[in-house]
Parts: structure tokens; sequence; C-alpha cells
């Protein structure tokens, strides 16, 4: 019951949170000193073209009336149209969103085990070979920007021994599962950029719970090494894990955008990124408020799962 | 976060420094080096186009070869440093003292003002970083200063709360109550009794949130957002170079490395900083 109680304040407060996000982007949008139909046109337009502009995008009604028809339109599902193609972003979105999410759903049901396996082998002995192969690794791939990894990895595998395809190029309407070969190399490198973080943080706590008083007890009495680990330790190391990896999902998403341009594979990274060179402001106020909702719902669903996981709450 | 409050003076006693240290305070110096002189160092224009020497390998004339307008790219990654680590090093300024302020403020001050302080932090960070980043900038406009005021805005709310997790923690200690009994002001309160004593936990935060700044300006560059060709910035180059990466991978790999050494210099340098002050795990911001 007590469970229940937190999952049903955890989604209130995701309701909220959402609500502040769209506020918050409408507001970066509308209310920073750029007008939209300056960002749209450029500086180059003359008064006439603003002001059709700003008619076409309602910017003549007044504020609070734009935001309530803008966030109505967004609860039926209708983000207005893009300025690029004249298409209603919602269709646009959901193809994207799909994509977007076959390639970190992947990205996180790989990364995240062997980002926690490897954690917990470098905490077995901390300052270890091991420890220090694994945390000098975990620097490099953190310091290094997605992009970098990315075209290291082209370089590498298509074009100085082209064994993978450097480019997922691809219609949005395509299955993107229907050429796994072409997912390869941008999974790669998300899951590099992941398993810095994660194995990290699963290091430092596991190192916390294997040097509690229980975790003595059950190695002074005889419980063979890997017992104590999997038996006793993880269900203490797991629920703050991935509490830890919902926290991520932000960076995920940033690193989606990035692999999404840098393998021109049409999910939403790749939206916003073509959306900011033409200008279409719909479609990013659209694109940002979905990254947003979906990062929150990220957020809440790794709660959940490390509630239900902890013994203590379950009941 | 209890044995965070260190006294403000210590022994100072010699650190004894290892590789990886001496590794990064050689990269952070040199990358300090390029930023106040990086464009006097180059052997050519960064910006002028020599169609003489379009896309040619490198070589002892030009040891990073050059591109597509036979610009030469070691000179451009020698002035690359300005456009991509000062906005970085801008941004991680702008952010931490922002955040310090706040968090000061909402930590000491509690009820109300707190509550409504956070929540705003709280809405700010519901954005992932490089997506909010990316959507000021768009609206801002493609500038400098705009790149360093989207990336801060990153950053406000994460090192706020950083800072308000002590404050909170320190507003009930002796010392506090003792400066407030004696009849010193908020500002007093806040800056001479508060801030010593988040120096060292801000000093690190920044240093992380340089590393971060990197990588965020970069990304923005590579993604064409805020910076407009010829500037030479790393993420730029990249970007540009990389329709050429099967004929002429020296356009992505040396602007590449510039990034991975500037971002692994100033991790090096953060995580040594960190042990120092013997301060907990900050784990990597987003």
């Amino acid at each position: 019951m007590q469970a229940l109680g937190f999952i049903l304040r955890r989604v209130l407060l995701l309701v909220v949170v959402l609500f502040a996000v769209s506020v918050l982007t409408f507001a970066i949008v509308n209310v920073l000193p750029g007008d939209v139909a300056t960002a749209v046109l450029g500086d180059m337009a003359t008064p006439d073209q603003v002001l059709a502009v700003r008619k076409t995008l309602g910017l003549d009604q007044p504020l609070a009336e734009r935001y309530l028809r803008w966030l109505l339109g967004v609860l039926q599902g209708d983000f207005g149209r893009s300025l690029q193609h004249g298409q209603p972003i919602g269709p646009i979105l959901m193809g994207r969103l799909g994509n977007s999410a076959i390639l970190g759903l992947i990205t996180l049901a790989i990364a995240a085990p062997l980002a926690v396996a490897l954690g917990v082998m470098a905490a077995l002995k901390p300052g270890g070979v091991l420890d220090r192969v694994i945390g000098g690794i975990a620097v490099g791939a953190y310091a290094l920007p997605e992009y970098v990894i990315g075209l290291f990895g082209i370089l590498a595998f298509s074009i100085w021994w082209p064994v993978l395809p450097g480019s997922s190029l691809m219609d949005p309407n395509e299955n993107p599962l229907a050429r796994p070969e072409a997912l390869i190399l941008p999974i790669g490198v998300l899951i590099t950029g992941m398993l810095a973080f994660i194995s990290q943080v699963t290091r430092a706590s596991m190192i916390q719970v294997m040097g509690s008083a229980y975790i003595r007890t059950a190695v002074l009495k005889g419980v063979p090494r890997w017992r104590v680990v999997m038996k006793h330790a993880m269900p203490n190391l797991l629920p703050p894990t991935i509490a830890e990896i919902g926290m991520y999902f932000g960076y995920v998403i940033g690193g989606l955008v990035v692999v999404e341009t840098l393998f021109s594979y049409a999910g939403l990274g790749q939206l916003v990124t073509n959306a900011v060179s033409y200008r279409d402001v719909p479609v990013i106020q659209a694109v940002v408020l979905i990254v947003a909702a979906a990062y929150g719902i990220g957020n809440l669903l790794a709660d959940v799962a490390a509630l239900l996981m902890n013994p203590r709450l379950r009941s | 976060m209890s044995g965070v409050a260190l006294p403000a003076r210590r022994r100072i006693v010699l650190p004894r420094l290892g590789v990886a240290d001496l590794a990064g305070a050689a990269i952070v110096l040199g990358m300090v080096v390029l930023i106040l002189a990086g464009a006097s160092l180059s052997p050519y224009s960064a910006t002028a186009f020599n169609p003489m020497h379009s896309l040619e390998a490198p070589s002892l004339a030009f040891p990073f070869g050059t591109d597509e307008f036979g610009r030469d790219v070691f000179s451009r990654v020698l002035a690359g440093a300005r456009p991509t680590l000062l906005l970085a090093v801008g941004a991680a300024a702008l952010g931490v003292a922002l955040g310090t302020v706040t968090g000061l403020t909402a930590g000491y001050r509690q009820g109300p003002v707190d509550e409504t302080i956070m929540r705003f932090m709280d809405a700010l960070m519901s954005f992932p970083g490089l997506i909010l980043a990316m959507l000021v900038v768009v609206m801002l406009g493609p500038a400098p200063i705009n790149v360093v005021a989207a990336i801060a805005l990153v950053f406000w709310p994460r090192s706020a709360r950083l800072v308000r997790s002590i404050v909170v923690d320190l507003a009930h200690r002796e010392f506090i109550e003792a400066a407030r009994s004696r009849g010193e002001g908020a500002s007093f309160i806040l800056f001479r009794e508060l801030l010593p004593n988040v120096l060292p936990i801000i000093v690190v935060d920044f240093s992380l949130r340089v590393t971060s700044g990197v990588l965020l300006a970069a990304s923005l560059a590579y993604l064409g957002i805020g910076v407009r060709p010829p500037t030479p910035a790393w993420g730029l180059m990249v970007r540009d170079g990389q329709q050429f990466i099967e004929i002429a991978p020296w356009l992505v790999v040396f602007p590449c490395l510039a990034i991975a050494l500037a971002s692994i210099g100033t991790v090096l340098l953060g995580e040594r900083l960190r042990h120092r002050l013997a301060l907990p795990g900050g784990g990597r911001a987003q």
C-alpha cells in the first residue's frame, strides 16, 4: 500500500513537472528577447514578411490565450503545422519517436546490465588492475562527445576496415530494424557513453555495500564470494543504481540527438536538428516538449522499478 | 553530506602528483595558452581561402593537412580553442555563480522562498541539458554570448541544488546563529559566513562544469547551433569535415583530438581537485 501511495504521488508530481515544462518551453520560445517570426525568417526579413509570419503563427494574439490554445492542441495530439513541410507535426513526431525509442531502448537493454556488471567487478577489488582499466576507459568515454567516438568508429569500421555501414540513412517511415547492421555503430556509440557513467556509479555504491557489516558477517561465516555478491549485495545495490540510471535518461536523450545527426538516423534528434537549420520553431517546440515528457516518464519508471525491487517497501 | 564543511585554513601539504595529474595540468595549461594566444601562434590564417592547396594530406608545410578551401587545419585547430573553450569556461563561471547565489539564498531562507526557487530549478532540470541549450540558442540567435547564456542556464539549477543541499545543514549551526544574534545582515551571512564553507564544493563543481561545458559547446557547434562559418570552432570543423571523411579524414580527426584532449585534461584536473578536497563523487553533469 505504501508503494501504491508512492507511485500515485510520483505520477502526480510528473503531471506537475510536465505542466511546468510546457510553460517553460512556451516561455522560452515566446518571451525571450528573440522574436519567433525573426527567428523563422532570419535577420534579412522585411517588416511585411515578419508581419505575415506573425499572423500565420497567431503571434498577434495575447500570450496567455496562445499558450492555452497550444496546450489544448497538444493534449489532443495537435502540435500545429511544420513551417518547413506545411504538414501537421503530430504524425511526423510519432514515427520519429518510435525510431528514437528503438535506438534508446536497445542501448539501455544492453548497456545497463553490462555497466552494472563492470561496476561490480571493478568494486570487488578497488584499486586493482581491473578497476583501473575499467576506470580509465570510463574517464575516456565520459570525456569524449558522442560524435568523436562515432566518427572514430566510422573511420575504423566502415572506412579502414569496411564491415559496417557508416550511416543509417533511411526514410523516416522505414522500419530501422529491417537493417540491423546499420544500427550497430550508433548503438555502440550510445552504449560506450552510458557504460562510463553507470559503471562508476555502480562501483561507488557497491564499494559502500561491500563495506557494510552484514556483508562482512556473510563473508566471515564462509558464504562463497559469488553468493555474497549476487544474493547479499545485489538486492541493496540495484535500487539506487536503477534510480541513478533514470536520472541519466536526459544524457541518453542528448546523446541520441547527436548520434542520430551523425548517422543520419531518422529519429526525433535528427528531426530537431533539421528543424533548427530551417528555423522550424513549431517543430522544435514540439520535440522539446516530447523529449522532456519522455525524460520525466523515464525517470518515473526508474523510480518505480527501484521501489518494486526494494523489499522493505514492497509489502 | 556531512564532513563537507572544511576549516577555512588548512596546513599546506605538498600534494604527491601522479602522471595523470601532471598530464591534466599540462593539458589545461596548454589550453589556457591557446585561448590567450591561439590565433597568433597559427602559422597561417584560420579563415583565408587558399585554393592552390585544397584538401592536402598532412605534410611538413601543413602538419594537419588542409580543408576543401585550402585552409590550414593546424592553424584552425589552434585558433579554435578560443571559440570552444572560452565558451565553456564562461558558461561554467556564469552557471556556477548563479547557482551559488540561488543555492545560498534558498538554503538559508528556507520556507516559501526556498520552495519557490527550488521548484523553478526543478522545472529547468526536467529538460535534458543539450535540448534546453539548443532551444535557447535557437531563440536568442547564433552568437557566442547566447551560447554562454544557454549553457549557463543548463548548469544553474544543478549548481543551485548542490549548494543548497549543503547550506540547508549549515544554516542551523551555531556560527550562523551567532552571526544572526550579533545583528549581521542577510548578505553578510550569505557571503561572509556561508560562502567560505561551500567554496571547496563550488571550486570542484566549477571544474566539472568546465568539462561538461566543453562537451556541450562542442556538441552544439557540431549540430550547427550557435556558431557560424567560418569561425574555426572545433565542433563546427568536425561538422563541415564529415562529408570528406573518406578522402580527407584529417579534417575530422584533428579537431576531434583537440576536443578529446581538452575534455580529458579538464576531467583529470577536476578529479584530482575533488580528491584533494576529499569530496564525495560528483557524477556526470548533463
